[in-house]
């Protein structure tokens, strides 16, 4: 169960030589497996800031370690390597190749909030899983989840227009996550709904569908709302030094 | 009732006790070995006090003040009692400037002394200058200095700060909890953030032990409001790379050895007993209890009991204790003197 002692026995930290020898004795091949150090050598004093900068971190730097996160959680109780605990360490002691170890399994975090509730500190870890996740995301660390692309499909709707057409909101999901819109359980839906003749949806749906519909005098507030996100949205790729990120990786390119 | 009472230290302890004596109206005399009084908060020039954050030498220096003013007590300073004669109502005490003294009873208010860090030269102290001791960075913020590398007076921008240095340590013989170190170190801590918002905390430690309603205004508040960070180890060694200083130790809850750098390492040195307990104990004839502190005898039917009748015990002299409670025992040690409650013996 530790998971910490996982960090001994990691693969990638066994070095073996192919061709050594020492002081004229051959330790070619297994004789010279050698474990990498595991030593701490220095803390990332930003990791902390960044996930705290990001909507949900906020109070990361109240945790004390009490483990009444991880003790709580829906996901580990399935999946032990999911530990809140543990990954809100790493992030305030700045820790981030360990934690970009788990980077593939921090979004599977399903909001049940019983983190929230159990937590003597109020660090919202819930919301401190969210705020990791979407680190990761914006740092290029993994790739957009399917949520995020629901989240960012969902909310440009809603700036743009006043209201939700489910229809469009479900078409754009599935085209932007590369899924067909043609579902086994959707033309099952389809089907059964037919059967019905629901005449008055249908015109509905066609309707909503050619012309979508809009909150009346919508625009100034859809402008304002847009202003709001994207202030945020620059905030964050600040406070996460995107723009450097970026720069970085222009250079690496070009050398 | 007409011999003055005897009161041996002129810290916290030793002034509340003067100050309860001169407002009743009791003659009484304090004999401090230092050259003036205040205590460990004076002399030490420690800072902001914890729980209030009134600077050392307003709140304490107004005690002292008031004592000073009262026209009941006589103060001897640069003064020890060399022997001590009598009984209960009728002692006579010797001084090291060859005066006597009479006296109805004595309240030891001799307090403690700072645990010496060169004891764990493991940690650094001695050895890096830029390895300090909480009652040095005390002495930085209370001067105006403010928080700065003893090296070469930069402004550091890490800063470590280690628990229980002289506390709860077998190894050199210092089995208790100094009580006071995890507070202080907090307040420290936010005292550093607030001059150098830029610098980095990290307190190294066992076990946090802001007890009582310390939690919220000390440990809660240091990380919630000042980001200082605590991390659980007790660190092995401390040395240098020539540049910085390196911290070894384990991070027991990730179960990682961690070679750190610091700019400046703190030792959040404990209380140890008053070097001069044997002699304290010699010259009156009393016990130390077994870490070396004087024992205190009677627990619940009253206060300051020493295993000796006429002879009163109050504050860290007792052990490790906090600067408020060595005033309330002070006190009420001054009205267990009053009220001859050596008789009142529950035993």
């Amino acid at each position: 169960m530790p998971i910490h002692e996982k960090s001994l026995i990691r693969p990638e930290n066994l070095t073996t030589h192919e061709d050594l020898m020492l002081d004229g004795v051959d330790v070619s091949g297994h004789w010279s497996t050698f474990i990498e150090t595991r030593v701490v050598k220095d803390y990332n004093e930003s990791l902390q800031d960044e996930i705290a900068a990001l909507p949900g971190g906020e109070q990361i730097h109240r945790c004390w370690q009490c483990g009444s996160c991880t003790n709580a959680c829906t996901v580990n109780a399935i999946n032990e390597d999911f530990n809140p605990r543990y990954w809100i360490y790493l992030i305030r002691m700045g820790m981030e190749s360990e934690l970009l170890r788990d980077k593939d399994i921090i979004w599977q975090c399903v909001s049940c909030n019983k983190c929230t509730y159990a937590c003597p500190r109020d660090v919202f870890p819930e919301g401190v899983m969210k705020a990791t996740a979407h680190w990761l995301e914006r740092k290029g660390h993994t790739e957009k989840s399917p949520s995020t692309h629901f989240d960012e499909v969902f909310t440009e709707q809603i700036v743009k227009t006043g209201k939700i057409e489910e229809s469009r909101t479900m078409r754009r999901f599935f085209s932007r996550t590369g899924q067909a819109l043609a579902q086994p359980w959707m033309i099952e839906m389809v089907k059964r709904m037919l059967r019905g003749l629901p005449i008055g949806m249908l015109t509905r749906m066609g309707l909503a569908t050619l012309v979508a519909p809009r909150t009346n005098d919508w625009s100034s507030a859809s402008a304002a709302i847009q202003e709001y996100i994207d202030e945020q949205h620059e905030k964050q790729s600040q406070a996460l030094s995107l723009a450097e990120l970026v720069e970085t990786a222009k250079q690496d390119v070009a050398a | 009732m007409s011999k003055p009472v005897l009161i041996i230290g002129g810290g916290p302890a030793g002034l509340a006790a003067a100050h309860s004596f001169a407002t009743v109206g009791k003659e009484c005399v304090i004999v401090e070995k230092e050259d003036r009084l205040g205590g460990a908060p004076i002399l030490s020039g420690y800072a902001k006090l914890v729980p209030t954050g009134e600077w050392a030498k307003d709140a304490i220096g107004g005690m002292v003040k008031r004592v000073e003013d009262a026209s009941s007590v006589k103060v001897i300073t640069g003064t020890k009692v060399t022997n001590f004669d009598g009984a209960p109502g009728d002692f006579t005490a010797t001084l090291s400037n060859g005066d006597t003294l009479e006296a109805e009873a004595v309240i030891l208010c001799s307090g403690f002394t700072h645990f010496d860090s060169v004891n764990k030269p493991e940690w650094g102290f001695g050895t890096h200058e830029d390895v300090v001791t909480t009652t040095q960075v005390e002495q930085m913020i209370s001067s105006g200095q403010g928080v700065r590398c003893p090296s070469d007076g930069r402004k550091p921008n890490r800063v470590a700060i280690l628990l229980c240095v002289g506390s709860r340590d077998r190894q050199i013989g210092r089995e208790w909890c100094s009580k006071i170190c995890c507070t202080v170190s907090s307040n420290i801590a936010m005292e550093i953030r607030e001059e150098l918002p830029d610098c980095h905390v990290y307190i190294y430690y066992m076990d946090i032990r802001t007890f009582g309603l310390y939690e919220t205004k000390y440990y809660w508040k240091s990380q919630e409001e000042f980001k200082v960070k605590y991390i659980k180890a007790r660190i092995a060694e401390v040395t240098s790379d020539g540049e910085k200083l390196i911290v070894k130790g384990e991070d027991t809850l990730v179960k990682r050895p961690i070679t750190i750098p610091f700019d400046m390492v703190v030792h959040a040195i404990g209380m140890d007993p008053n070097v001069e307990n044997p002699e304290i104990s010699d010259t009156f004839g009393i016990d130390l209890e077994t870490h070396g502190y004087i024992d205190v005898a009677n627990r619940y039917g009253s206060m300051g009991a020493t295993s000796r009748p006429g002879v009163y015990v109050a504050g860290s002299a007792t052990g490790p204790e906090t600067i408020d409670d060595s005033i309330a025992q002070g006190h009420a040690t001054a009205m267990a003197v009053l009220s001859g409650a050596q008789d009142l013996k529950t035993a």
